[in-house]
């Protein structure tokens, strides 16, 4: 049976192979969609998902889940939407425009290709957080007067990355189904419900709490209502370096799952399968 | 039905929305649990049809099937109310999915007070989501970006039915934005009928809800066709079936 073994190129070669295909993600995005709409995109869904619960919190009137606890989770939420969905999209979109094949057959390793088109959804996802949270304060009145804004500002570019390597493992099992869609959107809006987004943690039953501790998200709600209460990062080390491990880790995961799922998409035949 | 996305927005993000409401509420008694599940099955329904109508012509304009389809008895019009009525049954058949299924996780013990008049209310609802279904798959055939627009459209559509929240309670920009969506009419209507105690009512009476619900969705269709009998005359003029 043949071993299983990653591929390790030089540092030079991953950064120029990144570096590639993050320029060429970057033109294609706006071959296809022009600037206004791709950021009008981001400002309305932002808007109008933060508007949806805030109007629902308000509506419900439980005095523990108020409109700002609801609103600054929703702003942390909307990187997840933003970043972790269009990660997990990008083999997807490959494999329905029949462009995967070429990819595989290039000397650059999947993995590669994906994370250099990934890092701009970092970006987007950093645009989509610093959105809502100006929302936050101008729309919906959320106080931030004793915000620590530059750990704020860490915390949403940490969100961003650990997002994106979730993003990346969903991406990696997507080259084997039909569509990475489903799972993406399933991971992306469970994240409402277990992440402490809308309501807190505890409100959920055991084993649900137990899954929210594997999600990077439920550490970057935390921190984030941290950070705009104004706590330092020496209270906010525990969530800020789970986060941070779990988005390294599911990274790292992802390597794994693009060398194993692109072996077994070859060996299966089922690269153009959709 | 061929393509298995359609469970997130139809399924899987309203059954989410309404286990948040319910969560927030953290009672499964009273009427903001009846509100929480029926606001559930409305977006199922809501979801469905802004999800299929987006791609209603565009997949055929990529699969290169809108040539054979342009070239069929039918007119274009005709194929487009038969596809929107299926999209806004399967969207009635999520929601009532999704009620079913937050109904038996929360032992909601969910009651309507007078169901032949929600059931008409839910009817009359169901065609004007179909009217919904026509008109955007005319408005999305104008642009190659369907799918990017329908996602833009999705938490505004979702606010602005009144599903989860009554329309009465949203900003009053939002509200006006409300009465122009002939489904919003409906959700009231069906709010009214299915809880004695709403108080937050558009008009106070289900006739006059549904009078509008039916103006509303007549004009839908008028506007729709008179759009597709134009997509219609241009795409065969200007030999653009398959260009998206």
């Amino acid at each position: 049976m043949k071993r299983f073994r990653l591929r390790f190129v030089s540092r030079d070669t991953f950064a120029r192979n990144v570096r590639a295909s993050f320029s060429l993600s970057v033109r294609n995005t706006f071959e296809t969609t022009p600037k206004w709409m791709w950021i009008a995109h981001i400002l309305l869904t932002s808007f109008f998902s933060m508007l949806m619960f805030a109007l629902i919190a308000s509506y419900v009137g439980n005095p523990e889940v108020t409109v700002p606890y609801v609103v600054i989770g929703n702003a942390v939420q909307t990187v997840s939407f933003t970043t972790l969905r269009s990660i997990a999209e990008i083999p997807n979109r490959e494999k329905h425009t029949g462009t995967l094949p070429p990819l595989m057959a290039a000397p650059s390793n999947l993995f590669e290709v994906f994370f250099g088109m990934a890092l701009f959804n970092i970006f987007a996802g950093l645009v989509s957080a610093t959105a809502g949270l100006m929302y936050a304060v101008l729309v919906f009145g959320v106080d931030f007067s004793a915000a620590n804004v530059p750990l704020l500002a860490l915390i949403i570019v940490m969100t961003s990355m650990s997002m994106t390597g979730l993003g990346m493992t969903i991406g990696g099992v997507g080259l084997h189904l039909r569509t990475a869609t489903i799972l993406s959107n399933i991971t992306s809006y469970v994240g409402i419900v277990l992440c402490g987004v809308n309501f807190p943690v505890s409100y959920l039953p055991q084993w649900a709490q137990a899954l929210s501790a594997t999600h990077p998200l439920t550490y970057a709600v935390a921190a984030t209502r941290g950070a705009v209460g104004g706590m330092s990062l020496a209270e906010l080390w525990v969530p800020v370096s789970i986060m941070a491990f779990l988005g390294l880790f599911f990274l790292l995961f992802s390597m794994l799952f693009f060398k194993y799922f692109e072996e077994k998409s070859k060996k299966q035949g089922t690269l153009e399968l959709f | 039905m061929h393509d298995p996305q359609w469970i997130i927005p139809g399924i899987v993000a309203p059954f989410l929305f309404t286990l948040v409401m319910l969560m927030i509420q953290q009672d499964s008694d009273g009427p903001l649990v009846l509100r929480a599940i029926l606001g559930g099955g409305v977006l199922g329904m809501w979801g469905n049809t802004i999800f299929k109508s987006s791609e209603s012509i565009m997949y055929d304009r990529r699969n290169g099937t809108l040539e054979p389809i342009m070239a069929a008895l039918a007119g274009l019009n005709d194929v487009i109310i038969g596809r929107s009525l299926w999209n806004a049954l399967v969207g009635m058949l999520n929601g009532l999915l999704v009620l079913v299924v937050a109904e038996s996780m929360f032992d909601a013990n969910v009651r309507i007070a007078d169901p032949p008049l929600f059931l008409v209310c839910l009817l009359l609802t169901l065609l004007s989501l179909a009217a919904v279904g026509m008109l955007f798959s005319a408005l999305f055939v104008y642009t190659r970006r369907g799918h990017m627009l329908s996602s833009m459209l999705e938490y505004p559509i979702y606010v602005l039915s009144g599903a989860l929240v009554p329309v009465m309670l949203l900003p009053e920009a939002a509200r006006y934005a409300s009465f122009l969506l002939a489904p919003s009419w409906g959700v009231d209507a069906m709010n009214m009928a299915a809880d004695v105690t709403y108080t937050h009512s558009i008009t106070g009476g289900v006739f006059i809800n549904l009078a509008m619900l039916a103006i509303l969705a007549v004009s839908y269709y008028f506007i729709a066709t008179a759009l597709l009998i134009k997509i219609e005359r241009d795409i065969r003029r200007d030999g653009t079936a398959v260009r998206f």
